[in-house]
């Protein structure tokens, strides 16, 4: 996917793409954007929309990302579903089970149609 | 994708339904769903029809369409998931469902027609004063009253200031208040246009001009071999299309309406071909005597900008092949149609035609000048 038009530094498809923008004043007056840090969600909001997969030996993440989502780039999405801060603690013991969430959710959890914003 | 099997290839579509608060369908209305048409215009209407299979004992024909859940005024949305990043193609509300029973079995089918929500503003009709706001404050107004739909405006200020003076004149709606936006919009030559997303439940309604700034999309490929990405592409320049309008405004003074000088449109409409086609219309703008100088200014300068896109182009093209989805509104560039075809364009309107094991998308691009800018356009 591509992104919208000058819209933010990061694309759609990343896991970035939600994060805010900061702007560092350096002593002289420069100005340095950087990505500010970007929290992982709520693991108890993505339960709801996974389905479980069991790991087989010698499988990775970027390849669930290819089999679930068609897009190897994507394994982020897997690993922000499940309770672990290295992504290679996704795979590392065959056998264990772990969420793999639904393609079609949308970062942030659904805007919950009917919410009033005035 | 074509050759995947169906539910586990990049594509995903997920289907919300349900008065006002849509929620995810049942599964058995999922399975049902033959085909989804949707289509996004620039400044006009997006319209949707999705058709279902009508099994003759399945839930959909003996639970769902007695109960009413298909009924019009159902509010509809629509998410394609591409490789894992999701993105709302269509929010809207049923307008008319139909039945057409197939003696064949497994021919019966439902189809529902509907339309984005702005047909919310085009339901009743109102009479409304606006003492003391400008075009843009008067939207605004109108727009506040869709929120709880999930509806955000972004509205952009008028190119022409017209500052309003509750004492010389006070602006009039009659109609309904679709209407009455997408006249003020003409006034000044701008576009209003519901654009659903980002997430599910939420559009934005901009009005404004078009936007033809800013990157653009990845170039669409026609007679280039391998590398062709677009299945057909066809041009047409239109002569008469472009007109000169023609508007006087009287001085309450000196009782002498002085024609009023051509408007530069470069404002609205950024030039996007070299060599811009001429004007050979005049057209004289009627009633703008009686106006204020600054509104009869906007009026000339929205008719300039608006009739102003002569070259217009039409095509059809497979996602799958193209490897990535065209967007309305925004600017493409084209490679490979000869030297006065190429280069950049505006999409004003993409049709998308969803079914199982196949992603298309038909549109319509425009400009209003030959031979393109530069040497190249974005891959």
């Amino acid at each position: 996917m591509d992104e919208v038009p000058g819209a933010h530094p990061y694309g759609r498809s990343s896991r970035y793409s939600e994060v805010e923008i900061g702007v560092y004043r350096c002593r002289d007056g420069t100005e340095v954007r950087y990505a500010k840090r970007r929290l992982l969600p709520r693991l108890d909001d993505a339960a709801e929309e996974t389905a479980a997969h069991t790991v087989s030996s010698g499988e990775r993440p970027d390849q669930l990302g290819q089999r679930y989502f068609g897009d190897s780039g994507q394994w982020w999405q897997i690993a922000d579903a499940n309770p672990t801060l290295d992504p290679r603690e996704l795979t590392d013991e065959p056998g264990e089970r772990i969420a793999v969430p639904l393609p079609g959710g949308f970062p942030g959890g659904m805007g919950g149609p009917g919410v009033r914003n005035g | 994708m074509a050759d995947e099997p169906v539910g586990r290839g990049p594509v995903h579509v997920s289907l919300y339904m349900g008065p006002k608060l849509a929620r995810p369908v049942p599964a058995e209305v999922t399975e049902a769903l033959l085909s989804a048409q949707i289509t996004s215009t620039a400044g006009e209407r997006s319209g949707f029809q999705l058709a279902f299979d009508l099994t003759k004992k399945g839930a959909l024909i003996e639970r769902l369409l007695p109960e009413g859940f298909f009924d019009p005024k159902t509010r509809v949305i629509l998410a394609v998931s591409i490789k894992g990043t999701a993105f709302v193609l269509l929010d809207g509300l049923i307008v008319r469902q139909e039945v057409g029973a197939s003696n064949q079995p497994g021919r019966t089918t439902l189809t529902l027609t509907g339309e984005d929500l702005t047909l919310l503003m085009d339901l009743e009709e109102r009479a409304d004063r606006y003492p003391n706001l400008a075009p843009s404050q008067r939207v605004e107004r109108i727009l506040a009253k869709y929120a709880d739909y999930g509806i955000d405006a972004r509205i952009i200020r008028e190119q022409i200031p017209q500052p309003p003076r509750e004492q010389v004149r006070v602006d009039y709606q009659v109609g309904t208040d679709l209407q009455y936006v997408n006249e003020l919009a003409r006034a000044n030559g701008y576009t209003f246009y519901l654009d659903p997303g980002p997430v599910p439940g939420h559009s934005t309604a901009f009005w404004g001009p078009e936007q033809r700034l800013g990157q653009r999309q990845h170039a669409l490929n026609v007679n280039m071999d391998v590398h062709s990405t677009v299945d057909q592409l066809t041009f047409a320049y239109d002569g008469t299309a472009r007109e000169e309008p023609q508007a006087r405004v009287q001085d309450p003074v000196t009782r002498n309406a002085p024609l009023l000088a051509p408007p530069d449109i470069g404002p609205l409409r950024p030039p996007l071909g070299r060599r811009a086609s001429p004007a050979l219309k005049r057209r004289t703008l009627t009633g703008t005597a009686k106006k204020d100088e600054a509104m009869a200014r906007a009026e000339a300068l929205g008719r300039a900008a608006t009739s102003a896109d002569a070259i217009s182009g039409s095509g059809q093209l497979d996602v799958n092949r193209h490897g990535y989805v065209l967007r309305a509104r925004e600017l493409v560039g084209v490679r490979g149609a000869g030297v006065t075809y190429d280069g950049d364009y505006y999409v004003k309107s993409v049709t998308t035609n969803l079914r199982p094991g196949s992603y298309q998308q038909n549109f319509t691009l425009s400009r209003e000048g030959l031979i393109a800018r530069s040497g190249t356009v974005r891959p």
